[in-house]
């Protein structure tokens, strides 16, 4: 198999799979990652901060809910936490906005897309490595709070395990939006930093405007909530844990999250078809 | 038949960047010529599948370029632009993009090492590609298509930006893949006697259209019905005895033509040594790569006006 001046043999095995191909994107992804120092800090600092506020809020949920029954809803808490808002975006914005956006900026998207892989497979590829980061912070801390609220005798058993699957829900659901939004931003600009501007944009932008002006007097209308991506994910979790109803519709929420989400993944997809892989 | 297509056709809004294009390309080192905005580019993406045809068909290697996945298996593309990703090693990449293709990760790291041993990057293999020279990337760039072991290499102006002893080493590169035998390449490139030097066969394309195809050596050496003239002295004497002879005489900044005619051979010999001349050479006419693109594009160009 060796190639050696002045000829070279051939190949002797096989190729393997698609599959194994977005995996070996997938895995190489996800250790560049985890070599990089922003991205080392905001999946440490953020997964660290994210667990503690969540296990602290939790501790705290009989005083700041007094006299409620034990039950999944005090589960809510942590989860509503903005901590996770605040580190969800900001993983996102380091190591997302430059998925797509770095690939095209150096053009190495040309080397992707004349292997053997789709247009979709590297979208897919690119949506777990940050679908894996975002759930170290989206995912991982709730339940790692629900096990500790368990194994501390905080909330009996048959309540801490619900807890654990609809934390996993809730937290794909919040990975999978910042996951696809994310690589949509990503995927339309070659500088990382207009993807990563955008992705602050849209949370901070929407979440805190809609958030004043819903609660103002003079507008005060909540229908605005519906604006904001964090407070439709917020009225779904609601319903999730049994906790007091948002003033929005969950399910009109959760059709526009997943509206956005469906939107967000066609036009990447579409955009990297469009993409000129041979060019000269 | 390496590529086969038949009114093969690409619209782009108003433009048909590919038209109609009907070409039967055989195995072995094939170069892809034409001037700019000549269809090479649009060309090439439809064959490695990544566009789709608005008419026509094709096959390469035997699959439809409708389904591009099973192609690209079997191509190694180089592109011409930068294209690495730069905070990667050497080594890396290319074990990388073989992983990419399908090799399991012990198989790419041989190969790796194998193709970089191959294309002459040794120690510098462990460096990061952003350090590496523009030479260095390029030859990166022909390891990184050559690790899954293709059938066919695409290689997209392959000398472009290389000062000459890196064009040197890149053309010995190529040279050997296309005489291993056991491969094939085609070659787009503006530098014809890049081409010249790697290529058996040649597809001139222009205005999305195949306007010649052929054995390069045949294409260069014309018709047959002309005779190439090289003489050293006085040029203005010898051809006036060829035209007085009767013979009509081109004169070219290659040396003389003249079309064959019985005698002709005879009267240069005679017009040489009237005129004190010394025929050099006298043969079937030899064209450059240059000359005859050159030439052919002129004669569309004439047509079609």
């Amino acid at each position: 198999m060796s190639i050696s001046l002045p000829t070279y043999k051939l190949r002797e095995t096989p190729l393997l799979g698609r599959r194994q191909r977005v995996l070996a994107i997938v895995s190489t992804g996800l250790r560049r990652e985890f070599r990089r120092p922003a991205a080392i800090f905001a999946i440490g600092v953020g997964s660290v901060i994210t667990t503690v506020t969540s296990i602290v809020l939790l501790l705290l949920a009989p005083l700041l809910l007094p006299g409620q029954r034990l039950d999944l809803s005090f589960f809510f808490l942590p989860v509503s936490s903005p901590t996770i808002l605040f580190f969800v975006t900001l993983m996102a914005s380091v190591v997302g906005a430059g998925l797509i956006s770095d690939d095209l900026d150096s053009m190495a998207i040309s080397l992707y897309l004349s292997r053997p892989i789709s247009h979709g497979d590297y979208v897919l590829a690119k949506a777990a490595i940050l679908g894996t980061l975002v759930a170290t912070i989206a995912i991982l801390p709730l339940m790692i709070t629900a096990i500790v609220a368990g194994l501390l005798g905080l909330f009996p058993w048959d309540v801490v395990l619900p807890a654990i699957g609809v934390s996993i829900a809730v937290g794909i659901l919040l990975t999978a939006f910042y996951t696809t939004i994310t690589l949509f931003l990503s995927s339309m600009t070659r500088r990382k930093a207009y993807a990563a501007a955008g992705v602050f944009a849209i949370t901070f932008g929407l979440t805190v405007p809609v958030e004043v002006l819903a609660s103002q007097g003079s507008i005060g209308n909540p229908v605005l909530l519906y604006l904001s991506p964090w407070d439709n994910f917020l009225a779904v979790a609601r319903v999730a844990f049994g906790a007091a109803p948002a003033p929005i519709d969950w399910s009109a929420s959760l059709g526009i999250l997943l509206l956005i989400m469906v939107l967000a993944g066609l036009v990447t997809n579409a955009r990297m078809r469009s993409m000129e892989v041979v060019a000269g | 038949m390496l590529v086969e297509t038949a009114g093969l056709t690409k619209v782009f809004g108003e433009v048909r960047a590919v038209d109609d294009l009907s070409v039967a390309i055989p195995e072995g080192a094939i170069g892809l010529v034409g001037p700019n905005g000549a269809g090479k580019t649009t060309f090439l993406r439809l064959l490695l599948g990544l566009l789709k045809p608005t008419a026509g068909r094709g096959r390469v290697l035997g699959h439809d370029i409708f389904d591009g996945i099973p192609i690209r298996e079997q191509v190694g593309y180089m592109p011409e632009h930068d294209c690495l990703l730069p905070e990667m090693t050497g080594i890396g990449l290319v074990a990388y993009m073989g992983r990419v293709s399908g090799l399991d990760r012990n198989t790419a790291m041989s190969r790796a090492h194998d193709v970089l041993q191959f294309v002459g990057v040794e120690e510098e293999r462990y460096r990061k590609i952003a350090e590496y020279s523009t030479g260095m990337k390029q030859k990166i760039k022909l390891a990184q298509a050559m690790v899954h072991d293709p059938k066919l290499y695409i290689f997209d102006e392959p000398t472009t930006g290389l000062d000459p002893r890196g064009r040197r080493e890149m053309l010995d590169l190529l040279r050997l893949i296309a005489r291993s035998g056991e491969r094939n390449l085609i070659l787009s490139s503006h530098l014809l006697p890049d081409v010249e030097t790697i290529c058996k066969h040649v597809v001139i394309l222009d205005g999305g259209h195949q306007i010649a195809a052929g054995e390069l050596q045949r294409l260069l050496s014309g018709a047959g019905d002309r005779l190439r003239i090289d003489i050293r002295g006085n040029y203005g004497d010898f051809a006036r005895h060829l035209t007085d002879a009767g013979f009509e005489i081109e004169a070219t900044p290659r040396g003389l033509k003249s079309p064959r005619r019985p005698g002709l051979e005879a009267e240069v010999f005679r017009a040489a040594r009237a005129s004190g001349a010394e025929v050099r050479y006298l043969g079937s006419e030899i064209r450059s790569l240059e000359e005859l693109f050159l030439e052919i594009l002129d004669r569309e160009r004439a047509g079609g006006r």
